[in-house]
Order: structure tokens, then sequence, then C-alpha cells
């Protein structure tokens, strides 16, 4: 007989930036009788995943599954909407976009194709002709697809951006009227048993605090984690070249449904088009100085340099202390995964959450996937630096075999093998790639089918632009309208 | 762009079985203008047509290549299929049916099977099958298309038991009509180059030549090119899977219903299939030679088989494993000459259609293989075959029964590691682990391990938050919901019957 593991009581999260009030937040949700306490330790202002107000579209239907309104992140949150991401100068002279989401295909949307997988397990993605994101980013409509859809903007995946602090502070509201504590402090101790079991931290002021299950979301500075007797983390220093991130004082808000990746001598330069500033980060590479990255960035003094060691932890749980956002993985903002992959391993581990005791074997499978999900970061982020002025600027980079293997795949068959727990879809990848002016080479089946089947999609797709354009407003016209509801 | 276009590769099949006729049928007509196909079958090399149930990807190739589901259905006799029935797998006297489909869904995002076994300790929850749409709908047996709304009866998929001597020559009809090129006879010699090995022709005994630049051998056990001729090595997967031979016999109808489902009953030294078709029922028995015999084991299944016997039973042999590499030099296997798992989850044809696609998507264009394709083929081959083969261990391994020879080894075998750790992570939390490549997802596993009898120790502790009240009432409505939607399906003879026009005007 299959008994319930006692269900936790005490959880304890080390970190009370947005990722950690989320974190703390998800977990009451999932265990309402269980005391969830926020360790609101010192903020830390390398950890990008607390200090990037965006991330990509699986946070959205977190989000959604944790009862963080969309709408509301819009009118309190300053939230605006990110179609895709426009990059140039990867290749010399090349511009393009890199759009989310999958090819619609209604076949594949019953719920036995997604549980059974009947659907696009094989690799091949068609080239991307555009995407109805790109029509509608080119022309500034846009409204987010409501319950229902019945136009092509259904089709349409996106990423939000908001203001951290008032994402924070919302997030904060939610987690108070559920019961969740918060304690300020430092951790200044663990305390374990003879197995590594921590049963309780203790504070800077003294306080001791016990609990079975513990979060680190406190940064680079690991609250928890660094106290960890074996603490395996894997360099990843050969791989990704940036060595510090510089981020600029916010300029004026903006209101953009793109943001921009561009690719100079210094390094990359990321804008982030958010509604309560228009910021712009830059990667320097090991041998630059940051100093002078205020020059690339327009003279305007730089308001943070953020050092990076990128890696992850090789098992970012470890006893009953777990590990997400910078205190897992560290890695530069290019493309915004650093919150994505928070997110997506809290996902995990509210899929494989404990109970008062942690086993090992669900442990194992959190590691493993966590792993995956990490490595497939890694990847995503070595396709960027593929690109050849990418290579110019940073230097060849390692690669790992599976990263070899997609871009030699792409690059001879138009081919992305599929990797699990991926950080992009396969069509996303093509649509990075192509945006990075990496070149896919030609897919056996498409080739055989010629011009003919390439027609055929083309008159398909630009219907389909035509029926997203004209079931859109102009994007401001639409924020307005939520923003300040008309009367009556 | 038109005078760049390379020339055809010129692809030589061997061997004009289910696997054959499903390779070059599919790169005749997927790729035109870059495959010139040239099937050779002779009869020495035999046809083993006993894959007569499939799974739902069989769909997915049907649609692909463009043919008519009701002409298909038509040609090869075909019925519907919603799951398989396992029979005296676990212990003797239980069963359950493993569905193309789910249980339930879940809540707050905890899986169902976990308030399922949480219900289960007071007794209340009755059957796991009762909360799945497709177990109702099949032994109800009924059948309606599922629906593509997200809805309850949108849970299922299917599949298709037909007649698999059958529907080789469907597929051999489809790939005549869209160019393969045919010849029959024996292949008396194998040209190679003396320098890279690959081979370069095949000889015939009157003497024909047929060169080409790939080779696919579709020969099946007798793997003429990849065994005989360029002796790759075969894992022998026998310790794990004992069963080697089949003793196959049709038989009549005996009831008014045609059941949209296989069953599988254990035997003492192996199982039997029982798969319904239009016209007639598919029996075999699957079983391990170092444990009874031929004789043996045709008797039983002579003995066992309801209806009229329409023909003697036929003894197929069967070698279970894989060859460590599929694809070596210009010679790709398919089908039996690359790799055989015993029909206990009806994956034959899954394997070659799997093996084709890839084969499809590394397609050497032009002729020149590209040993990177080749090692990425075999990536993608051995790691489909590992999970296949590692569900179908659990069938035999997942038992309490120690009432033969048989299955007591199976019982107490050394399962491979792989398995062995998922097993432990379901037995010590009751969780699945999760891949998306590959064959069989949670409900798949929760539909065995539960089936058969093995429960974990522990579930997930928020299946203990809801009331038990709650609970009961919501697994209830689940329950009468789908009872009453299955009471509005059409029966399965029915279903085909009124498809039947369809099925007749099919061309």
């Amino acid at each position: 007989m299959s008994e319930p593991r006692e269900p936790l009581r005490n959880i304890i999260v080390a970190g009370g930036g947005q990722l950690g009030v989320l974190t703390a937040l998800a977990l009451k949700r999932a265990v309402p009788m269980a005391q969830v306490t926020v360790v609101g330790t010192p903020p830390d202002p390398n950890a990008l995943a607390d200090r990037l107000g965006t991330a990509l579209p699986f946070t959205n239907r977190l989000h959604d599954r944790l009862g963080v309104d969309e709408a509301v992140l819009v009118s309190e949150a300053g939230a605006s909407h990110r179609l895709l991401m426009r990059t140039t100068g990867f290749t010399a002279g090349h511009e393009g976009f890199a759009a989310y989401g999958a090819l619609p295909e209604t076949k594949l949307r019953s719920r036995f194709a997604r549980e059974w997988g009947g659907g696009s397990r094989s690799g091949s993605a068609q080239q991307t002709v555009g995407s109805l994101a790109e029509a509608l980013v080119a022309s500034g409509r846009f409204r987010p697809p409501g319950p229902g859809e019945s136009t092509p903007l259904a089709e349409v995946d996106y990423a939000l951006r908001w203001n951290v602090g008032a994402y924070r502070s919302l997030l904060i509201g939610r987690a108070q009227k559920m019961g969740v504590q918060y304690v300020e402090g430092e951790v200044a101790s663990l305390e374990a048993d003879a197995d590594g079991t921590v049963s309780a931290i203790g504070l800077t002021g003294g306080q001791v605090l016990g609990a079975e299950l513990f979060v680190d979301c406190s940064g680079t500075r690991g609250a928890l984690v660094s106290r960890l007797p074996r603490l395996e983390w894997n360099d990843w220093s050969a791989y990704l070249p940036v060595r510090a991130v510089v981020l600029e004082r916010p300029g004026r808000g903006v209101l953009a449904l793109e943001d921009h990746a561009a690719m100079t001598e210094e390094g990359w330069v990321v804008g982030h088009a958010a509604r309560d500033g228009h910021q712009r980060i830059l990667g320097v590479r090991d041998s630059a100085d940051p100093a002078q990255a205020a020059d690339v960035l327009g003279g305007s003094a730089p308001v943070a340099v953020v050092p990076l060691s990128p890696g992850a932890m090789a098992t970012p749980w470890q006893g009953n202390v777990v590990a997400l956002g910078d205190a897992a993985a560290r890695f530069e903002p290019l493309g915004f995964l650093n919150l994505d992959l928070a997110h997506r391993q809290l996902d995990l581990l509210l899929e494989l959450l404990p109970g008062r005791e942690v086993d090992a074997r669900e442990r194992g499978e959190f590691n493993r996937r966590a792993e995956l999900m990490a490595e497939g970061v890694r990847d995503t982020l070595g396709l960027y630096y593929a690109a050849l002025e990418a290579e110019r600027v940073y230097g060849r980079l390692e690669r790992s075999p599976a990263l070899e293997n997609l871009l030699d795949q792409y690059a001879r068959r138009g081919r992305i093998p599929h990797s699990e727990e991926g950080a992009l879809m396969n069509e996303e990848i093509v649509s990075l790639l192509a945006a990075l002016g990496i070149e896919g080479g030609e897919i056996p089946v498409s080739r055989a089918e010629g011009a003919q089947g390439m027609h055929a999609a083309q008159g398909a797709f630009a219907a389909k632009v035509d029926a997203a354009l004209a079931a859109s407003p102009p994007y401001a016209e639409w924020l307005q309208s939520v923003l300040a509801p008309a009367p009556g | 762009m038109s005078d760049t276009s390379p020339r055809p590769v010129r692809v030589v099949v061997l061997g004009g079985g289910t696997a054959g006729w499903m390779t070059a049928a599919a790169t005749a007509k997927l790729l035109p203008g870059l495959a010139e196909v040239h099937l050779v079958e002779s009869e020495d090399i035999g046809i083993v047509g006993v894959g007569e149930a499939t799974l739902p990807h069989i769909r997915g190739f049907v649609e692909r290549l463009g043919i008519d589901e009701a002409a298909f259905m038509k040609a090869t006799h075909a019925t519907y299929k919603l799951g398989i029935d396992f029979r005296d797998f676990g212990s003797i006297g239980t069963s359950y049916i493993h569905p193309f489909g789910s249980f339930g869904e879940p809540v707050a995002g905890v899986g169902f099977h976990h308030y399922w076994l949480e219900l289960e300790r007071s007794g209340k929850a009755g059957p796991l099958d009762q909360y799945s749409f497709a177990v109702a709908a099949a032994k109800a047996n009924r059948f309606a298309p599922p629906a593509m709304d997200g809805s309850l009866a949108s849970s299922y998929g299917y599949a298709y038991q037909f007649d698999a001597t059958l529907f080789g020559p469907f597929m051999r009809d489809f790939g005549l009509a869209n160019g393969v090129t045919r010849t029959e006879g024996r292949v008396t010699e194998v040209e190679r180059d003396s320098e890279s090995g690959d081979v370069t022709a095949l000889v015939l005994e009157n003497g024909t030549r047929i060169e080409g630049d790939l080779f696919v051998d579709c020969s099946g056990f007798r793997a003429l090119l990849l065994g005989d001729t360029l002796d790759e090595e075969w894992e022998d997967w026998t310790h794990w899977l004992p069963c080697d031979r089949a003793a196959a016999m049709p038989c009549a109808h005996v009831r008014e219903e045609i059941e949209p489902y296989t069953t599988a009953s254990a035997m003492p030294a192996g199982w039997r299939w029982r798969i319904p078709l239009q016209h007639r029922i598919g029996n075999g028995y699957v079983f391990a030679s170092a444990f009874i015999s031929e004789d043996e084991a045709c008797e039983a299944i002579i003995g066992a088989a309801e209806g009229t016997q329409l023909a003697d039973p036929r003894v197929l042999r069967f070698r279970p494993g894989r060859r460590s590499r599929s694809w070596s030099h210009n010679v790709i296997g398919v089908g039996l000459a690359s790799g055989f798992l015993e029909p206990l989850e009806s994956t034959s044809i899954y394997l070659a259609q799997m093996a084709i696609t890839y084969l499809v998507e590394l397609f050497p264009v032009g002729g020149k293989i590209d040993p990177r394709d080749r090692d990425e083929f075999n990536r993608l081959v051995d790691l489909e075959y590992d999970r296949v083969r590692d569900f179908l261990i659990l069938h035999y391994n997942a038992t309490t029964r120690d009432d033969s020879e048989f299955w007591d080894h199976v019982r107490t075998m050394e399962v491979p590691d792989s398995l062995a750790g998922k097993m432990e992570l379901w037995r010590e939390a009751g969780r699945v682990e999760k891949y998306s490549n590959g064959l069989f997802y949670d409900a798949s596993w929760i539909a065995v391990y539960v089936g058969q009898g093995l429960l974990p120790e522990r579930h997930d502790p928020r299946a203990a938050i809801p009331r038990e009240d709650q609970m009961l009432a919501a697994f209830g409505k689940l329950r009468d919901t789908i009872a009453s939607e299955v009471s509005q399906m059409p029966g399965h003879r029915d279903y085909l019957l009124r498809e039947s026009a369809r099925l007749a005007d099919a061309p």
C-alpha cells in the first residue's frame, strides 16, 4: 500500500528578491499548511535572475498557474510585451528576428498528442519564412490574445518585461496574504545532522530557524549552498566568454514590442526596452576593461558592473537544500535566459516536491533534469557565440558535443536534433539561428518538395499575417485602453 | 538553382517484407528527385508479416505519405485499436489495459495517479483504468475518433490492427505507383569497394547486377548486408527478453463484436496475442524456446485460441537484441536486420518507421555519406531501442508469478541499470522518469506499474491535502462523465460498418 509522505511543515527560502518571493509563493500554494519563511538576505546586485525584470514565455505559464495575472502585471508592475529579439551584426551586415513559440499545428494540440508524444519529435523544422511576430512588430500593432482567441494572434507567443521593484512588491503582497513569513537577516550558520541534512539556519542576529526544506534564492553568494561541505561547480568559462556584464543606468521609458541584441567590437550590447526605462547591457570579455565600456554605451556612466564566472552547480539539490537562480547557475543575460532557467527549475522542484523527508531518488531525478536544463542554457548561449562576428570578437570557444552536433546538423541539413529539457523549442532555435545569420542547410524533404511547397506555405502565411494585423490595435492604444479604461 | 541539383542517390532496398516496402515507399514518395529507389525481393528471404498490431504513430506515417486512411484500412482489413489488454502478467487472474491515452488529469500540478494512490489506501478509488477514457471505450467495445479540443474525448489516440501480410503488398503498390523499381531474384554476391569497403552492387542469381549508392538491409534476421557482408556485431538481449519464438495461427471470429484492442495473455513460457481484424482473429504464442518446445507451444496455441482454426500454427524464430550499429558504411538496417524486440507492445512496425524517419532526415543528398550523419542515426536508433527494451522488460519483471520456470526466471533476473533506476524512483516516490524523445511516456509506465501490481511505497504528499469526500466526489464525477460519453459512442463493429461506405468507396 502506498503511503503519502508526510508533507513539509517548514520551508525556508533564502533570498527576498523577485525569485525568492515567487518561489515562496509557489511553495506556499503547493503546501498551504506549511510555514514558508523568506529570509531576506541582503540583495545581491550580481544576481542577474533577480536584477533583470524579464523572462521568456514559460514564465507566463508559470505565473498563470500561480495566480499571477498578466493583466495585473501590466497594470501594476509596468509590464509590456516582447514578441521577439532583433539581432544585428552577429554576422557581418546581418539583421534578423528571433521570435518565440512553435509553428502552430492543430493536430499537435490535442491532449493525447502532448501526453503520448504523437507530435513532432522529429527534428526537422522548416526554416521560418518570417513570423507573425515580425509582422506585428514592424507595424507596432499587438494585443495579447484572449482566452479562446480565434484569430491568428492565438499563435503568437511572447515574453513579458516588468519593473522589478513593482513586480516584487506585487508578489510580496500576494505572499503575505497567503501567510508567507518574512524575516530579515543574513545567514551565519547551518546546522546539519551527521548525514548532511540541514535542520536549521542561524542568522547573524542570533535567531535560529528550523525547516525540512531549504531553498537558496540568495544569488551568487549562495547564502546556504556556499556553506554546504561539498559544492561541485561545473565551470563554463571555456564555453562562455563574458567575464563582466555592464549595466547602463536606465534611460527614458519606451514602449516597444521588441528588444535588441547587437554585436560590436567591444562585445554584445543588449537593449532592454522596458516601460520604466530603456537599459543597455554590455557583455565584456576577459581582457577588456569595464571602465571603457562607458564609451561603448555612448559615454554615459554605467550604473553597475557585474562580474561573471559562468558555470552551474553540478547537483543543485544537495541533502535538503535546493539552489535556484544565480545560486545554481551563472551566465550572461543574452536572450534573457536567467530568470527563465530559474523558473523552469522552480517548476521542476514543484513537480518533484518532497515531503518532510527527502528521497534520494527524487533528488537524483531533479538533479538529472536540472543539469540538462542548465546545459541547455549553456548550449543556447553557445549559438550566439557561434555566429561569425561573435566568434571574431570573442574568439573560438569550446563547444559541447551536443552543441557541435546541432551546429553541424543545422549547417548541413537544416536539422535541429532533439534535446531533453532544452531552453528553446526547435522552432525557436531555428528562428534564433536565422536571426544570428547562421545559415541552415536544406532539409532533404523540402528540397524534394521544391518551390511548390514553399509557395503554398507562403500563401497561407500571408493570409495569417493579414488576419493578425487586422485583429491588432496599435500597441500603445491597447495599453492605454487597459491602463485607463474608457468610462462606461 | 535547378542546375545545381545533385544527381539522384541510387537507393537499393534488399527485402520485400513490411520494412522493405515501407522504406521503399517512404523514400520514393518523400524524396522525389533525390532518391532513385530499387527494391530487390526474393522468395528465399521470406516475409515474417506478423506485426498485426500497431501504435498510434503509424497514423502519422500513413498521413505523411498522403495515403487515405479509408483506403489503407480497407486494403489491410484493419480495425481500430485503443490499447492492449494484458492478462495474468502481474499475477494470475489480474488484467489491465494499457491504453493509448491518459488517466485523469493532474490537479494543482500533481499527477492524477498520486490522488488515486491516496484514495486507494482506503480502497475507495476502484481500479485506475476506470479513469481512462480509452480504457472505458475499449472495454465497452466502442470506438469513435478522438476529439481535438482538449476535452476528455481528446485524451486518447488510436492505432490499427491489420493483416500484416496485406500491409506489405499495400505499401508495395504504393511504392510502385511512386516510382520504385522492383526486381525479383536471389542475391548471390555482394560487391564491395576494395578501398572503402562500401557495398557497390548486388549480383543476382541470373547474373543481374544492381548497383547502388546506398543500401537498405531489410532482409530480416538474415541481415544479408549488415550481418553477412559487413559483420556488424549483434547485441544479444535474450537474457532480458527470453522469448525467441512465436507460433502464429489465424482463427475465425467467434463474437458479434470486434474488440477495439489487442489482448496479450500471459502463458507458462511467454504470452499469447489475440488481434481482432475485420475478417478474422490473429493469434500467436510468443514463447521462450529455453522453457518450452515448439511442438508444445503449437499445441498450447491450438488449445487456447477461440474460434475455428483457419490454418496450422506457423513457427517464427527471432532473436531479441540489436546491432551495435544499424548504419555501417553505406548500409542501413531497417526492421529485423537492425534489431528485434518482441511484439509485446506492438513496437516492430514503429521501430521500422522510426528508422525510416531518421533515414529521410539524414538522407545523404547527392550520395556522399557524412560519417557524422551515420553516427547521429546510430545514436538515435540506439536511444529508441534501449527505451523500448526497458519498457518491455518491465512487463516481465514486475510480477509476483513463480508458477513456472519462465516466470520465475523473469521475475528474479537482473534488469538493466537504466530500468532499475526507473523502477526504484517509482517504488520510492511514485514518480516516472521523464524523457520526451522515444516511445512510452508517463501514462504508459503508470498503466503497467499499477496494472501489474507494482504499487509505490510512497506518493506525493500533496495528494493528501484535499478532503477525502471532495476527492471522492471528483473521482465519481470523472467516472460518470467517462461512462456517459462512452455510452454515446458507436460500437466498434457498427462504426466500421457505418464507415464501410467510406471504406468501400476508397480508391
